[in-house]
């Protein structure tokens, strides 16, 4: 029905069991488990596929270079680490503005007749991407974990909060990028 | 009665059964709720549709690949001793124009597509490639007036490609955004430090001007056949790059030789996109242009796919070329009185590996690479 249109994942989810019979090493598995979700995740923030892995990598070697594989806290530390990373990386305009008119005409994308309209497109995102750089870190992370996919436990576990809060925050995060973009482009 | 706060029913959107039964109970009873809801489940689909991205499926496994070398590099880093600091101060830095043609070839036919002339290089990126194939080229054959014909407007989204030369690996990979390849073990002869060329992503656009193009024939005095009407004022947009070239460059490692003895090029492959002209109708126009030779035309249409496969230029009488495999996939094995080289695509990235070795050297790294 409608309420089930938002949650559309973007990402394969591998299965876990699968995953834990065929690789041994914990740093693997969590990587196999995880590295979905965490490039999912910078990618809805930055909209630019190599920019959205270069983070992906970097998050996975800070955690590896601090933390073990096997804490129960990996998942969230990671989710939290790929949007708060992502959301730095736009908050750097300048570099962003670079990546994202490559990004209009990606060649992984099917070809489509009228380039105008791919600028245009790239053109939206980048306006939508200012918007969310202007708005508070933890709203624009609410507000991106959720879109990337993430159920309502996993941005609470991410982000620190309690479950009940998120549905609220989300919903003022929403009204905010809202306005943003509105501001941004007067008619 | 208390009603549903806006986070409830923002969950309610997403997560409908993580309702309790009190709250779904008051849900479908209450005639204020409802509205309320719809305008919030309203503003969620909006800002769905502002965040919408293309598609796309991560390669976990690949990226677990460059992970893990860039843990294994960290942990064996360590500083330079006094020797190495002053090999480095001292190494000649990188230059293209010294490189053998093995590798300048691999290098053009990497970075522009096809390095051979302006309208070769128009033609040959209207396409997505997806395999290769050899034709011959004389350098010589190409009239040097061609460069000066002006077929319109060329613009670069932002600038242009720019190639930044680096000496370290993490920072090529990051500048890139492709994986260092290493070969398994190196060739005798092949040593001394790797240097790194980064090429960022470049979009282009040419739009096609018959006024221009009769203006500046007239200028350089070379006579042109009027652009048809399918050509004139279409648009053609070129995606290239990003590509990584590492380079082997001390040959014997006496920090005077320059020469690269090995060269591995990546790149995703360029590709074109139209909005007015087709694929034949400028393949028609561009090969029968002033300065093209016959003789390389010809192969270009013989090309069975051309939106599909990309040329790849030999020069007359300096290489031969072979067909072979590389870890399964076809290949095109040049070979070279100076060198050899072989390329190969690969789920849309284009690999070359040349220079001063024999053609089982060079198939050896292809094959080991990593």
């Amino acid at each position: 029905m409608l309420q089930m249109e938002a949650w559309r994942p973007t990402v394969t989810r591998a299965s876990l069991g699968a995953i834990n019979r065929r690789v041994p090493d914990p740093f693997e598995r969590l990587f196999l488990q995880e590295y979905p979700k965490v490039v999912a995740i910078a990618y809805r923030v930055l909209a630019d596929r190599p920019a959205a892995e270069d983070v992906a990598q970097e998050v996975f070697l800070k955690f590896h270079r601090s933390y073990s594989p096997d804490s129960e806290r990996a998942s969230g530390w990671l989710h939290a680490a790929a949007v708060h990373s992502a959301l730095n990386v736009i908050r750097g305009e300048r570099r962003r503005a670079l990546r994202e008119t490559a990004h209009a005409l990606d060649p992984a994308r099917p070809t489509i007749a009228s380039p105008e309209r791919l600028v245009e497109e790239a053109e939206q995102r980048r306006e939508v991407r200012r918007a969310l750089s202007r708005l508070p870190q933890r709203t624009a992370a609410v507000l991106m974990l959720r879109h990337s996919g993430l159920s309502y436990a996993e941005v609470a576990t991410a982000l620190g909060i309690k479950v009940g809060n998120v549905g609220t925050l989300l919903r003022r995060a929403e009204e905010a990028l809202r306005k943003e973009v509105k501001r941004a482009t007067p008619e | 009665m208390r009603h549903l706060s806006d986070g409830t029913l923002r969950r309610i959107y997403d997560e409908p059964l993580a309702l309790t039964a009190a709250d779904q109970a008051h849900f479908d009873e209450c005639a204020e709720c409802k509205p309320r809801f719809h305008v919030i489940a309203n503003d969620a689909r909006a800002t769905t549709g502002l965040l919408q991205v293309p598609a796309f499926e991560p390669q976990a496994p690949a990226a677990l690949a460059v992970v893990r070398t860039r843990i294994k590099r960290e942990e064996t880093a360590r500083p330079p001793r006094w020797y190495e600091r002053w090999l480095g101060r001292t190494s000649p830095r990188w230059r293209p124009m010294a490189t053998p043609a093995i590798a300048v070839l691999l290098a053009a036919a990497l970075l522009t597509g096809l390095g051979v002339s302006g309208i070769a290089q128009s033609l040959f990126r209207i396409f997505e490639p997806k395999q290769l194939q050899a034709v011959t080229v004389s350098p010589s054959d190409f009239a040097q007036t061609t460069a000066l014909l002006d077929y319109g407007q060329v613009k670069w989204l932002p600038d242009a490609p720019k190639l930044q030369q680096l000496t370290d690996a993490a920072t090529a990979q990051t500048q890139s955004g492709l994986p260092v390849l290493m070969p398994a073990s190196l060739p005798n002869g092949v040593s001394g430090p790797v240097s790194y060329g980064a090429v960022s992503r470049a979009t282009g656009s040419l739009t096609f001007d018959a006024a221009r193009l009769q203006a500046s024939a007239l200028k350089a005095s070379v006579r042109v056949s009027p652009m048809p009407s399918t050509i004139n004022g279409s648009t053609l947009v070129v995606n290239a790059g990003p590509a990584l070239i590492e380079v082997w460059g001390m040959a014997g490692g006496t920090g005077i030789a320059s020469v690269p003895t090995l060269v591995i090029a990546q790149t995703r492959v360029p590709t074109v996109d139209s909005n007015g002209a087709t694929t034949a109708q400028l393949e028609d126009y561009l090969l029968s242009q002033p300065g093209v030779p016959p003789e390389l035309a010809a192969q270009v249409r013989a090309i069975k796919d051309p939106s599909t496969t990309l040329p790849i230029p030999i020069p007359k009488g300096l290489a031969t070329t072979e067909s072979v495999q590389v870890n399964g996939m076809p290949a095109t094995l040049i070979k070279a009185v100076l060198g050899a080289g072989v390329v190969w695509v690969k789920n849309g990235v284009i690999y070359a590996v040349g220079g001063q070795l024999t053609p089982d050297q060079v198939l050896a790294i292809a094959t080991s690479l990593h």
